[in-house]
Order: C-alpha cells, then sequence, then structure tokens
C-alpha cells in the first residue's frame, strides 16, 4: 500500500472523473441487483397463478428500464474510470520521459536500454491496468457483493451465508492458479528468448555459419531449444487449460448447493421458488465479479511491482545537473583547464556487462585483465588550454581519452580534482549553457532516423541555409549528400538510406560546427574517414576554429601533429605533453608512436 | 525490430484462404489421431453441458412442486457428475488440442528454420534479420492461434450452439422460438464490435510500435540529446506519439464502454421476452415453470459461442496474413544448391584455385541463368571475365578500390553465390560440382565482421563441431595468438561470450575469428582484413602475426587493408571496376608504376602524408 502512494501525485488531478465514476458504479450496482429481484416477483407470481397479463408486461418493462439505465451507467463507470487510467498512463510515461532526458551516463550504463523499454511500456502498463480495470472491479465487484449478499440474507439467511462462504473460494482458487501460471510462463518467456537469441545470432552470423558448414548442426541445436520451448509450455498449458474449467466446475457446484438445500426448502414449504431462481440468478450475476475481484489480486501484485520499477526511475536524483545558484547567463568563452583530476572506475557495474553502453573509455571489453583492473581511469590530470588554442590527445585503446574529454561536457563528474571552464568549475555552472557551448563530436557516431537536414540540424535547430551549407561543406558531406535520393532531406536508418561510417562521421562533424561551437571535440571523429577527406576536413576546420579551442582525440599522430599542445595518455596518466616538435625530441612513447608510422612509410618506399 | 513490425505485417486480407488452410493441414495431419479424440471430447462436452438446466427443470417441476425434500437429492447428485463430466471433458479437449498445437509450433519453426538455413547469402542480404525473427515468432504463434483455436474450438461452438438449439427446439419449441428472437441481435453485435476493435487494435499497435521506436533511439541516444541541449524537442516529440497513442486507447475503451453494456441489455431483453412471452405459456398450461427456468439458463448459455465465433474471426484473419508470410519465406527456392551426383575432391586436397573467365552479378535475375539477360558493358556486373590460377599453398592478397569487387571475389571461392558465367575450380574441378559442406570443409571464409556466438570461448572457436578436441581448440588459439588474451579471462576458455561477443573486444573477436579458422585446419583460407580504426596499435601487430602463422603453408586469399598484410603475401591480384588489371609481386607492381602504384598511394594514403613531410 505504500507504493500506491507514489501514484497519488498523478492521481490527484482527475479526482473529479474518477468520483463520477465511482458514482456511477453505486448507482449501476444498485440497479443491477434490482433485475434478480424482479425475476423473482415474477416466477413467484406465476406460480401462484395470481397474476394476470398486465403484471407480465409490467415486469418485462421494468427489466428493459433497469438494464437500460445499468448500461447507461456502465458506459459512465468505463469512460471515468478506466479512461482515467488511460490518461494517467499518459502522465506518467511523459513525466518517465522527461526524466530520463535528464539522467547521467552512469545511470544508463548500469541499465539495459531493453530494461528501461520495459519500464516504459510493460511496466506502466501493469500500473495502468491496475489503475484502470482493477479500480474499476474492485468497486464494482465490492459493492455488487455486499449488496447481492445483503438482499440475499434478508430473503434467506442459511442459503445466503453457503453461498457468501463459497463463493471467495473461487477468487482465491482464480489467484492461487493465476500465480503458479505466472511462476511457470517466467520461464516460458525466458527459453522463447532463447529461441529468438539463437535465430537473431545465426541469421546475422550466416557468412560464418556457412563458412564452416554448420547449417545442419545449427538446426539440431535450435530443434532442441524448441523441444525444451515445447516441454515447458506444456507444463504451462497444463495449469492454464484447468483454469476456467476449474472456476466453471467450483461456481457449478455452489449452484448445485443451492438446488440442494434451497430444492428441499421449497419442497418443504420454507421458500418459494421465485427465491429459488432469485439465488440462481444472484449466482449467476456474481461469477464474473468474483473472478475478477481475483483477477484485481493479480492486477494489483503486478502493477505494485511495476510500480516500484517506475518509481527507481521518477525518484533518481540525476548525478549531473545545474547547481541551484547557477550564473544564469552564462556564455562560454573557451578557456579549459584540468586541474588535478582523478576519475575512479566505477563500481556498480559488474564483469562483462558492457551491451549498451556509451562510455566505452571503461569498458571491460577494452581490458582484458578484467581481474587485476586498475582502480583508477585517470589519475593526476593537469593541463590548460587557453582559449582559441588547441589540444591534441593520442594514447591506446583504453587510455582514458574519451573519459577525459567527457569530464568537460559534465558527461560524468570527477572523483578528485577540478575540471574549469573560463576559470569556473564546470559544476558550478549551468549544464545547459555549459553544453551550448561545446561541439561534441563522439567516438561512437550517433544519429537519429530522421533526415539527414535534422540530423545536422539537430544543435541548431534555427541554422539558415547558407549555414547548413557551409557545415556540410566543411564537413565534405556535400558530395554525398547530392547522391542521395532527397538530398539534404533524405531519411536515414533502417528506413532511409544506409550511411557509411565514414558518412556517418562527417555528419556528426557536420552537427557539432554547426552550432559554432566556442569548444570544438573530436574523439577520433575521423577514424572511418579516409585520410585524403580527414586531412581535408582537418584543414576546414582550423579556418573556422580561429579564435575558439578544440580538443582532438586520435590513434593517429598526423591528425594531432598541428595542435598548439599534445598530451599522450598511457594507464590514465599523462606520460609526456608538449608540441609535436618537443615531444619528437623527447624520444619517448610519443616518439615511438610516431617512428612506427614513419616506419611503414619507409616499408612502402622500398 | 518493432520499428519495422507495422510496414507489411498489418496489411491483413482474408479470414480464410482455401490454399493456405490445405497447405496448414499438412503440418496438422499427423496428429489427426489426438484432435479426433479432441473432438470426441468437445462432443461429450457439449452434450453434458446441457444436463444443468434441464435437471433444473426437472427439480421444478417435478420434487419441489411435489413438495417431496427427499427428491432432490439424487437430481442433485447427477447435476455434480454432469459438472464433473463437464470439467474433465473441456479439461482434456483443451490440453490436447494445446498440446497439438505446440508440437505442430515445433514443427513448423524447424521447417522455416531449417528452410532458411539452405538459403543462399543472396537471400540474406534481401531480408533483414529482424523480419525473418517476425516468421520465427509472431507468425508462428498466429498459426498456434490458429490450431488452437480455429480447428476444434471452432466446431466446438458451432457444436454447442447447435445442441442447445436443438435441445430448445426438443423441449419446447415455442419458447425456443422466443428465445431465438435475440441471437441474430447478439451475433450482430458481436460481428459490428469486432469489426470496429479490428481497426482500433491495429491502431492502438502502431502506435505503440512507433513509441517504442521512438524510445529505444533516444535511450540510446541519450547522450547526443543532452550535449546538443535537445531535451525539450525530444519531449514534445515523445508527447505528440503518446498523445495519438492515448486516443486510440479511449476509442477502444469507449467501444467496450459500448459493448459490455450492450450484450448485457440484450441478454436482460431476452429474459424480459421470455418471461413475458413465457409466462403466457406458463399460464396457458403450455409450459412448465421448470422449463421457463431452465429456457433462461439455455438462453445466456447460448450468448457465449455466438461471441466467441465472432472473435475468431480476427485469428483467422492474422493467422492467414502469417501463413502466406510463412509460405513465402518456405517457397522461396534455394538458388545455390547442391548436384544431384557430386563429384568428390582428389584425396589428399591441394588446394589449386582456378578462376576461368568469371563473371558475376548480385542481381542473378536480370542476368538470368547463364547470364545472357545483361549485356556485357552493363554496370550490374560485379566481376566481368576473370581469370587467374592459384597454385596450392601460394598466398595472395587481392586489392582495388572500394566496390572493384574484392569481396565478391572471395564470396564466390566460398560459394556464398553462384556465378553467371565461366568456371571456379578447386584442384581442377568446378565447385558447382562438390557439395556445399564438402567444399566449406575444404575452403573456409574468415568473414570481415568477426562474429561471435553466445557460449563459451571453446564453442566459440569449434562452433557444433565435436570432432575438434580441447586440445585442437587450445593448439589453435595459440597459432592464432588468442590464447594469451583467452587465458587471463576468468575461467579461460569456458569463459561465457555474450550475445554478439558484447563482451569482447573488436581485436579480441578477430583474434578469436582466427583461431576458428586454424581449428577446422582447411586448405584454402579466405580472409576478409577489413583494417579496424579502433584497435590499438598493440592489438593490431598482434593480429598481424595470426594473419601470418594462418596463411602459413595453406592457398590463401586475403583481401588486403593494411600495409603490413601485402608484405607478407606471394602475389597480388589487383582487380579494378571488375575486372584484373595487375598480377604480381608487390615489387613488380610498383616498378611498373601502374594502377597499383596508384592505388597504393591513394589508399595507404596516411603513409603518403607522412612522406610528404619527410
Amino acid at each position: 500500500m505504500d507504493q500506491l502512494r507514489r501514484l497519488w501525485p498523478f492521481v490527484r488531478r482527475y479526482r473529479r472523473r474518477l468520483l463520477i465514476g465511482a458514482l456511477c458504479a453505486l448507482a449501476a450496482t444498485a440497479v443491477a441487483a434490482m433485475i434478480p429481484q424482479i425475476v423473482r416477483f415474477a416466477v413467484d407470481d406465476l406460480n401462484t397463478r395470481g397474476v394476470v397479463l398486465d403484471r407480465l408486461v409490467q415486469y418485462g418493462g421494468l427489466l428493459l428500464l433497469a438494464a437500460l439505465v445499468e448500461g447507461v451507467l456502465r458506459y459512465g463507470q468505463r469512460t471515468q474510470i478506466i479512461g482515467t487510467s488511460h490518461l494517467i498512463d499518459f502522465d506518467m510515461r511523459e513525466a518517465l520521459f522527461a526524466k530520463l532526458l535528464t539522467l547521467d551516463q552512469g545511470f544508463f550504463t548500469t541499465m539495459h536500454t531493453g530494461d528501461l523499454m520495459t519500464r516504459v511500456t510493460n511496466d506502466l502498463s501493469a500500473v495502468r491496468m491496475f489503475l484502470g480495470p482493477g479500480v474499476s472491479n474492485l468497486l464494482g465487484s465490492t459493492l455488487l457483493l455486499l449488496t447481492a449478499a445483503t438482499l440475499m440474507f434478508l430473503t434467506n439467511p442459511m442459503l445466503a451465508a453457503i453461498v457468501v462462504l463459497l463463493l471467495p473460494m473461487v477468487a482465491v482458487l482464480f489467484v492461487v492458479i493465476g500465480g503458479r501460471m505466472r511462476a511457470i510462463f517466467r520461464k516460458v518467456q525466458d527459453q522463447f528468448g532463447e529461441i529468438s537469441t539463437r535465430a537473431q545470432e545465426n541469421f546475422s552470423g550466416i557468412r560464418t555459419i556457412k563458412a564452416y558448414a554448420q547449417e545442419d548442426a545449427e538446426i539440431r541445436v535450435f530443434r532442441e531449444a524448441n523441444e525444451r520451448y515445447r516441454a515447458l509450455n506444456l507444463r504451462y498449458v497444463l495449469l492454464s487449460g484447468m483454469l476456467w474449467p476449474i472456476i466453471g466446475l467450483m461456481l457449478g457446484v455452489i449452484g448445485a448447493f443451492v438446488l440442494l438445500i434451497g430444492g428441499r426448502m421449497v419442497a418443504a414449504g420454507e421458500m418459494t421458488v421465485g427465491e429459488l431462481v432469485l439465488f440462481n440468478a444472484y449466482l449467476a450475476q456474481l461469477a464474473w465479479p468474483v473472478i475478477a475481484l481475483g483477477w484485481t489480486v493479480d492486477l494489483y501484485q503486478q502493477g505494485a511491482a511495476s510500480l516500484v520499477r517506475i518509481s527507481e526511475v521518477l525518484q533518481r536524483r540525476p548525478a549531473i545537473a545545474s547547481p541551484p545558484d547557477a550564473p544564469r547567463d552564462f556564455v562560454v568563452r573557451g578557456e579549459v583547464e584540468f586541474r588535478n583530476v582523478g576519475l575512479r572506475f566505477s563500481h556498480n557495474r559488474s564483469n562483462g556487462n558492457s551491451s549498451g553502453h556509451h562510455t566505452r573509455a571503461s569498458s571491460p571489453a577494452d581490458h582484458p585483465l578484467v581481474s587485476g583492473a586498475p582502480e583508477w581511469v585517470l589519475r593526476h590530470i593537469s593541463f590548460r588550454v587557453p582559449q582559441g588554442s588547441s589540444l591534441g590527445i593520442v594514447g591506446a585503446t583504453g587510455a582514458g581519452k574519451t573519459t577525459l574529454v567527457n569530464l568537460l561536457a559534465r558527461v560524468r563528474d570527477p572523483d578528485e580534482g577540478q575540471v574549469l571552464v573560463d576559470g569556473h568549475d564546470v559544476r558550478t555552472l549551468p549544464l545547459d549553457a555549459l553544453r551550448r557551448g561545446i561541439g561534441y563530436v563522439p567516438q561512437d557516431t550517433f544519429l537519429f532516423s530522421v533526415p539527414i537536414r535534422e540530423n545536422v540540424t539537430f544543435g541548431r535547430p534555427d541554422a539558415t541555409e547558407d549555414q547548413i551549407a557551409h557545415a556540410l561543406a566543411v564537413s565534405r558531406l556535400v558530395n554525398d549528400v547530392e547522391q542521395f535520393p532527397d538530398g539534404i532531406d533524405t531519411l536515414i536508418g533502417e528506413r532511409g538510406v544506409t550511411l557509411s561510417g565514414g558518412q556517418k562521421q562527417r555528419t556528426a562533424i557536420a552537427r557539432a560546427i554547426l552550432r559554432n561551437p566556442a569548444i570544438l571535440i573530436l574523439d577520433d571523429a575521423l577514424s572511418s574517414v579516409d585520410t585524403h577527406t580527414a586531412a581535408e576536413i582537418l584543414a576546414g576546420l582550423r579556418s573556422i576554429m580561429k579564435g575558439r579551442t578544440s580538443i582532438i582525440i586520435a590513434q593517429r599522430i598526423a591528425t594531432v601533429k598541428d595542435a598548439d599542445q599534445i598530451i599522450v595518455l598511457h594507464n590514465g596518466e599523462i606520460v609526456e605533453r608538449g608540441t609535436h616538435r618537443e615531444l619528437l625530441d623527447l624520444g619517448g612513447r610519443y616518439a615511438e608512436m610516431y617512428r612506427r608510422e614513419l616506419l611503414r612509410a619507409e616499408l612502402e618506399d622500398e | 525490430m518493432s520499428r519495422g513490425q507495422f510496414d507489411d505485417d498489418e496489411i491483413l486480407g482474408k479470414a480464410y484462404d482455401a490454399t493456405l488452410v490445405r497447405r496448414l493441414g499438412v503440418f496438422v495431419a499427423p496428429y489427426w489421431r489426438r484432435l479426433a479424440l479432441a473432438t470426441a471430447l468437445m462432443f461429450g462436452g457439449a452434450a453434458v453441458e446441457l444436463a444443468p438446466p434441464f435437471l433444473v427443470k426437472q427439480a421444478i417441476d417435478g420434487p419441489i412442486a411435489a413438495r417431496d425434500p427427499a427428491g432432490v437429492l439424487p437430481l442433485f447428485g447427477l447435476y455434480a457428475a454432469a459438472l464433473l463430466a463437464a470439467f474433465g471433458f473441456r479439461y482434456g479437449q483443451t490440453y490436447i488440442v494445446q498440446s497439438v498445437g505446440q508440437q505442430v509450433m515445433v514443427d513448423i519453426r524447424t521447417r522455416i528454420f531449417s528452410h532458411i538455413q539452405r538459403m543462399s547469402l543472396a537471400f540474406f542480404d534481401r531480408n533483414p534479420v529482424g523480419r525473418l525473427i517476425t516468421r520465427l515468432t509472431n507468425d508462428v504463434d498466429a498459426l498456434n492461434e490458429f490450431i488452437t483455436q480455429g480447428t476444434v474450438a471452432l466446431l466446438g461452438d458451432l457444436v454447442r450452439l447447435l445442441f442447445i438449439v436443438i435441445t430448445m427446439l426438443l423441449l419446447n419449441w415455442r419458447l425456443a422460438l422466443i428465445s431465438f428472437i435475440m441471437f441474430p441481435a447478439v451475433m450482430l453485435a458481436s460481428s459490428v464490435f469486432q469489426r470496429i476493435m479490428r481497426g482500433v487494435y491495429r491502431r492502438v499497435r502502431q502506435r505503440i510500435a512507433r513509441i517504442n521506436a521512438f524510445l529505444n533511439e533516444q535511450i540510446s541516444g541519450v547522450l547526443v540529446t543532452q550535449l546538443f541541449n535537445r531535451e525539450e524537442q525530444s519531449r514534445i516529440r515523445f508527447a505528440e506519439l503518446s498523445r495519438d497513442y492515448l486516443a486510440a486507447q479511449l476509442e477502444s475503451n469507449r467501444t467496450f464502454a459500448v459493448f459490455f453494456p450492450l450484450i448485457n441489455f440484450l441478454s436482460v431483453t431476452a429474459l424480459a421476452l421470455l418471461l413475458y412471452f413465457g409466462g403466457q405459456a406458463v399460464l396457458a398450461d403450455v409450459a412448465t415453470l421448470g422449463m421457463l427456468v431452465a429456457f433462461i439458463q439455455y438462453t445466456d448459455q447460448a450468448f457465449q459461442p455466438i461471441r466467441q465465433i465472432a472473435e475468431r474471426y480476427n485469428t483467422f484473419q492474422s493467422a492467414m496474413a502469417s501463413a502466406e508470410r510463412v509460405f513465402r519465406v518456405l517457397d522461396t527456392p534455394a538458388t545455390v544448391v547442391d548436384p544431384e551426383h557430386p563429384r568428390a575432391l582428389p584425396s589428399p586436397v591441394r588446394g589449386e584455385i582456378t578462376f576461368e573467365n568469371v563473371w558475376f552479378t548480385y542481381d542473378a535475375e536480370a542476368a538470368g541463368p547463364d547470364g545472357s539477360g545483361l549485356a556485357d558493358t552493363d554496370d550490374r556486373w560485379v566481376l566481368r571475365g576473370i581469370s587467374f590460377t592459384i597454385p596450392a599453398g601460394q598466398a595472395v592478397a587481392v586489392v582495388g578500390a572500394t566496390g572493384a569487387g574484392k569481396t565478391s571475389l572471395v564470396s564466390l571461392m566460398a560459394r556464398f553465390y553462384d556465378i553467371q558465367r565461366g568456371s571456379i575450380k578447386l584442384d581442377g574441378i568446378d565447385i558447382r560440382e562438390l557439395r556445399q559442406a564438402e567444399l566449406r570443409r575444404h575452403v573456409s571464409a574468415v568473414p570481415q565482421d568477426p562474429v561471435c556466438f553466445s557460449g563459451s570461448i571453446a564453442s566459440n572457436i569449434r562452433l557444433h563441431d565435436e570432432s575438434i578436441s580441447d586440445e585442437q581448440v587450445r593448439r589453435a588459439a595459440e597459432i592464432a595468438r588468442a590464447a594469451p588474451f583467452i587465458e587471463r579471462l576468468p575461467g579461460g576458455y569456458e569463459y561465457e561470450v555474450r550475445e554478439r561477443g558484447s563482451n569482447l573486444s573488436v581485436g579480441q573477436r578477430q583474434l578469436l575469428a582466427f583461431a576458428r579458422a586454424i581449428a577446422f585446419n582447411p586448405e584454402v583460407l579466405l580472409i576478409l582484413d577489413e583494417a579496424t580504426s579502433s584497435v590499438d596499435t598493440e592489438t593490431e601487430a598482434l593480429m598481424q602475426e595470426a594473419l601470418e602463422r594462418l596463411i602459413q603453408g595453406r592457398t590463401s586469399i586475403v583481401i588486403a587493408h593494411r600495409l603490413s598484410t601485402i608484405r607478407h603475401v606471394d602475389r597480388i591480384l589487383v582487380l579494378h571496376k571488375g575486372r584484373l588489371v595487375e598480377d604480381g609481386s608487390h615489387e613488380e607492381l610498383l616498378a611498373k608504376r601502374g594502377y597499383y602504384y596508384r592505388l597504393y598511394q591513394l589508399q595507404f594514403a596516411e603513409a603518403g602524408e607522412l612522406r610528404t613531410e619527410n
């Protein structure tokens, strides 16, 4: 019940609607309970032959009227209560999505995309099912049970006692069987997941399968997975096939008891035939509400569990947010400084849990030595990039390059030391203004499946055609765009054209430079672009980045050698720094990397 | 997967298609005995369910009217027995039909999967993985619905209704006719409701699919949204999608809010009619009171199968659509097939490769079986008259600009596709005269994107080939230079690789793929050596070393993207626009200062750039 309190903020605004729905339910119940009474009088009148045709017309008319009124009221009950649940569903979905947009990468690395999707869809729908059909059933069923029970007790207390004691058994039966069904169903679902994963892996890796002539073995494995699925499903069917027949049996048994005891009473003259019919009619009328009560227990359990999972997201505080006292009209100029920055590996991630997250630098896949993993991703990082100058960062995969630039845009916050922009600790700055000042081209290019234009203007929806054209020209995307079916308005992604790795990176570059940022960050952003084009892009960037700060991460020295200063990262620490020339003179790691690149060139000259 | 789902999968047609049903029948036929038993149980159930209202009538008109309390007991006994029997019949029927459905699903699913396994790569190029998965999952489920609800259950509805109608007519035809008045109304209301709901449900599904697709993308790209300050726009777009979904949901709710009370109203109307006309019959002594009570119950009982028959229409419709899609897959003929009388390779296999005037296009349909459908000058030819011979044991690199046909060359050697003209021979035998399994036992291709499967490291190396021992797996890993990283993993060779190898780095996956190739020990190796940008120098050096060991002593064709690879091969084939333009050693070709020389400068320009600086 404690969970339910969390729903209150969402429920509150619909109090009126819910009240109207409840009133409709109350009135509908009263009318519905009258119908068996009418039948009873009709039967008794028929039995004693004390009836005239007029009375029959009256009974018939009353029945129709009652049914009509009940129908209208039930319409009201349903549209108000269940309709409200849909409105709340909408509100909660919006709140969840809005919350997700504020959460930090720390959150997204611990949560799988699929899991989050489930929370926003399945879990939300479980909560809605409780709020809608659940509450509506609870209200309708309870009211009808109470009314019918009262009326039955007034007619014949003993028979009423039998019905009222036995009927809840049906609900219990439903809950017990339903609970066991769910337990098995989960296993069935898991096995089903295995089947579809098997197929997915097989189809994606079909070249390998065929290359090694593994088709028959794959079919065998697939069939086995299917057989296991069938076996589990049969266990499920054993239960689910029983559910409705056994509920029917249970209701029938209660009916049989009513017939036996009531029949004997009627025969003994202690009760009228009409009263017996009345009990039968109530029994028929209560069958569904009682089952629905059992169902509501189910809905509540599922809804409560789902609500916890939803609340985990809704209550989550973003680890990275604007401080309340941040200056209002801050604009980034572009000076960057790291002061003795250190960052630990986050411990909330278990080994090997790496699918679907984005901070690649700390992924265990890049650290084969999982067991002996170092404690720090970055340590003792200090450097200063004056406004308008450029910084190159090189180092092996897993050295911490991406993590380092992530600290600047506050994708993460450091565990020690300070990151400063224009002399202010980034944690004191308004987050949106900070990010507005940064043009970021991430290592994993992410584009949305919308037209290229929308992707390019993503950070600048108000860009003019000239500005767009310029960005496309600098990123050398313009020729590619001309070849697409709808030019710049071509949809990309699954339902449009598929871009090559290089095209994606160049689109991401166009997107970043269109923002006209004070600080431009290229994180290995030219890796899929051929070297000739990469050089052109770099030259283009140099001209538009005059007076602006740029930070360039690269695997190849050729990309960074013109930077004003270069740092070499190794195992999370800066091991060398200086200009290209200075670093060569130093004769260390950088010089060695450069020597390797030259060696290749010489090989070619042979 | 969720996104594409509403394109082609939502088009629904007829609810009954004789051809499709006949073809589905083939899958169900083996289990006809069990289905016959279920049908017998169904008949039993339908008959037994008629008893309770009749027994109530007997009780009211008999012992109760005669004021004989003791006479009620035997009727109670019968009543209880009828209930138990009905339970047994219904449960038995449901279980048997469901178990047949499960069995048929296994059969159909395995059949589809096996068929897909036999398809050539051209089929996989055309069909996205998500769509194929949908065939195996959603579509097969829809067929299961058809079997469990469409066969015995549908017959059961009809039989139950028929039994009730006959019983009522036999008991009292006047009351029966009065009861029947409402049946058409219920049928009409139900089918109108079903028709409306079909459209509504479709909208609900489409809109939730759109929400899911959007959500999935937004979660994957949330960092980009945040860094580019686009949260507000995302929220607005999401609210739009969500509002569309809300509208469909409310529409569905309103439809239900009308339908349920309407059915209730119809049922009460039937009651009122029975009371009015039946009451007069009782007064006129044409019917007894017990009869009237029994008829009220029979009428209620008849409502259920009438409503269900209307509901089954939807099941049928989607089952037919699914069946059509499934059969479309099953009807796709395999384009690369084994010969009827395969030849055997001479033993031992030496590994000599010969291409003789090979012409190839991916547009096999336009080209026709002998390639005469396309002119020699057509752009669609990927390879145009390629001829060369690679003696056994020679290592050859294939170079060329993007689109020159390098990858195709390798795919053809493994017979992933068939060529239109010319011939490809292994040790002098045309590969089309060999069984594919035989060919691929001797010719292995290491694909461009190193694929990993969920399972242990060892199972990723030996795949399902149990004849490869643990020792061989280990040795292969050592030769491929994969052993050092494997041994550092927790569990070593038993380390669990996740789906698509997501817990391994690209470099590690590549080394595993090499180890796999070595474990299978083929005479001919085909390697697509994609330069992976995200691999650091150290790993790259490892991979280079592994590659060298790999090609030692084997006929190898390497699609080279790296300079260092080219250094280790005996010979280089240069492709340009589908033609073999140069052929010779690295030094020879450089000395020639021809196409290779220029390509070399362009493709490996990173080195070129450095050279200009020096």
